[in-house]
């Protein structure tokens, strides 16, 4: 969490990490999966399914979560309809996606203030009645990360034999593409598997793989 | 061992190791060669012992016909027709109350097949897109499962009319019958279904590029992270579970290796490494507990377990023999013509 930074953001936007990212970290993925559910079951956290990538989710603590999307919306037309999603839906459901029936039957809502929601974007299309659940303004973080992991694999792909040492990347000034740190991103790529980790007698080695 | 190739031939192989050697070659028994009459026109995807006894297989291709072989004459004794090339099928193992072959083709319904009729007896309803492979359950006569490559795995019971059981939904949401329609299992096409041996759970395999095992009677992801399978295969990808080990291990193609993995903590175990091309079918041996594979460098590789650590080449090869053949690391490769 910490190596979200926060600046570049003015604070509009919770911290996001990145579930390929707590791979990276613990090193049993079940493991880990299974104590990332427990804590979506309960209420600790969201996870929130990030629209570049169908694999790639994001986790956001519920308070960050709510405290900027109330701040977000403030003083706008839509803030009634997303009060009351925060308060009624969010506790109670703690899945990634919402069904038509669901929103309007269990909690009430009526298809105006769905449309609300989604221009609040806190709700984006998935599917013909169900949406995603989605974190207002993160296209901007969206763009920064996409290219900032682009650039990060591009820097290991035209090293020599196309491995770096680990060590050695973190040394390397950033290029300017990059606004979310080294460190972020090549977590992210580890845990998704985008480079190989080996370790060798001078430290980790990150190496793409052959195909 | 029955065997079918992108060709169309069929050939039989004799598995028993009788020379006393480490690495031996199985020799093929029979073959259904191109100048049979009643031969596959083109690639053979699926083939099946008939589930009882060795009298009868039966065999699937992309000449989008179902036949069935007598195994002492090697004529067919029935064709089954249909309008799209066929991905799979599968017999049920444990059935003895019905005789139904379950066919997944290009089309989005699952045809079943009677064998004792000779007629399709009925229809599953419910998928998108072509199907790419079926299996039964090995615990329950009626249990089906259907995976395709609008991403979604289905569970049917084939007695009901009214559709499926439950289609499985890898982010375990509430279930409720609207929810249906949106659930999916993986992120692509859907390529690979298998029971483990108890038929309590189910490990699909996807064209994103994981692997995830589901508890069959209720349909929840078990969440096991299996980190990536590589699947870039566009028809059915065949992968196996073994039986009879302590803890079950589930042998997935991984490009041109077989990657091991245990099946309930997702732990990689080894790549097997020994084909040139891409692996495209594995099937586990459980008598003798080994693993064949099959690539399109045409080889059959078999796979034995060894006990001992592969001692380092020694100039006397006398030391070897002292180790019973069948417990060392052979492999073996035989070619499709038999």
């Amino acid at each position: 969490m910490q190596l979200f930074p926060r600046g570049l953001f003015e604070d509009a936007l919770p911290p996001i990490v990145l579930r390929s990212q707590v791979y990276s970290l613990v090193p049993d993925r079940t493991v880990a999966d299974r104590q990332l559910k427990e804590l979506q079951e309960q209420g600790e956290i969201r996870i929130v399914q990030l629209g570049f990538d169908l694999d790639a989710h994001g986790i956001i603590f519920t308070e960050d979560y709510r405290t900027r999307v109330l701040k977000a919306c403030d003083g706008r037309p839509y803030a009634g309809a997303v009060q009351k999603f925060l308060a009624s839906v969010l506790p109670a459901c703690g899945d990634l996606s919402f069904q038509q029936d669901q929103m309007t039957q269990t909690f009430g809502f009526r298809d105006s203030e769905i449309t609300h929601l989604v221009n609040a974007g806190v709700l984006t299309v998935r599917d013909a009645g169900s949406w995603w659940l989605a974190v207002p303004g993160a296209g901007r973080f969206i763009k920064y990360f996409v290219k900032g992991r682009q650039a990060v694999l591009s820097m290991v792909r035209k090293a020599k034999y196309r491995e770096l040492l680990l060590s050695e990347l973190l040394g390397r000034r950033a290029p300017v593409v990059v606004r979310l740190g080294l460190t972020y991103h090549v977590h992210d790529l580890i845990g998704a598997q985008l480079v190989d980790c080996i370790s060798t007698t001078s430290g980790t080695l990150l190496r793409l793989p052959e195909t | 061992m029955l065997s079918g190739g992108s060709d169309g031939v069929i050939v039989l192989y004799d598995l028993e190791n009788s020379s006393r050697q480490s690495y031996y070659t199985c020799k093929a028994v029979c073959s259904i060669g191109r100048d049979h009459p009643d031969v596959h026109r083109y690639s053979v995807e699926t083939v099946q012992w008939y589930p009882h006894d060795t009298g009868m297989f039966t065999s699937s291709s992309f000449d989008k016909t179902l036949k069935v072989w007598d195994t002492n004459t090697l004529q067919t004794a029935d064709v089954f027709n249909f309008e799209e090339t066929v991905y799979s099928h599968h017999m049920s193992p444990v059935s003895t109350k019905h005789c139904l072959v379950a066919v997944g083709t290009r089309g989005p319904k699952v045809q079943l097949c009677d064998l004792k009729s000779g007629s399709c007896s009925h229809i599953l309803q419910g998928h998108r897109q072509e199907i790419l492979a079926v299996s039964w359950s090995p615990r329950y006569d009626y249990i089906l499962a259907t995976a395709s490559a609008d991403s979604r795995v289905k569970l049917w019971d084939v007695r009901r009319a009214s559709g499926c059981l439950i289609t499985l939904d890898q982010h375990n949401g509430k279930k409720s019958q609207a929810v249906e329609s949106a659930n999916t299992a993986h992120n692509g096409k859907v390529n690979g279904l298998c029971f483990t041996s108890d038929g309590l759970h189910l490990l699909t395999v996807g064209t994103d590029n994981r692997m995830r095992l589901w508890n069959s009677s209720n349909g929840e992801n078990t969440l096991v992270n299996y980190g990536k399978v590589c699947n870039n295969s566009k028809k059915g990808l065949k992968f196996t579970v073994s039986c009879g080990c302590s803890s079950e291990f589930v042998f997935v193609p991984y490009g041109s290796t077989i990657a091991v993995y245990t099946v309930y903590s997702g732990e990689q175990i080894t790549m097997l490494k020994g084909h040139y091309k891409t692996v495209d079918c594995c099937v586990f041996q459980s008598n003798f507990q080994e693993l064949y594979s099959g690539s399109r460098d045409c080889n059959i590789l078999a796979w034995v377990p060894s006990l001992y650590e592969p001692v380092p080449d020694d100039d006397e090869t006398t030391t070897k023999s002292q180790l019973n053949p069948a417990f060392e690391d052979a492999w073996s490769s035989s070619d499709e013509e038999g």
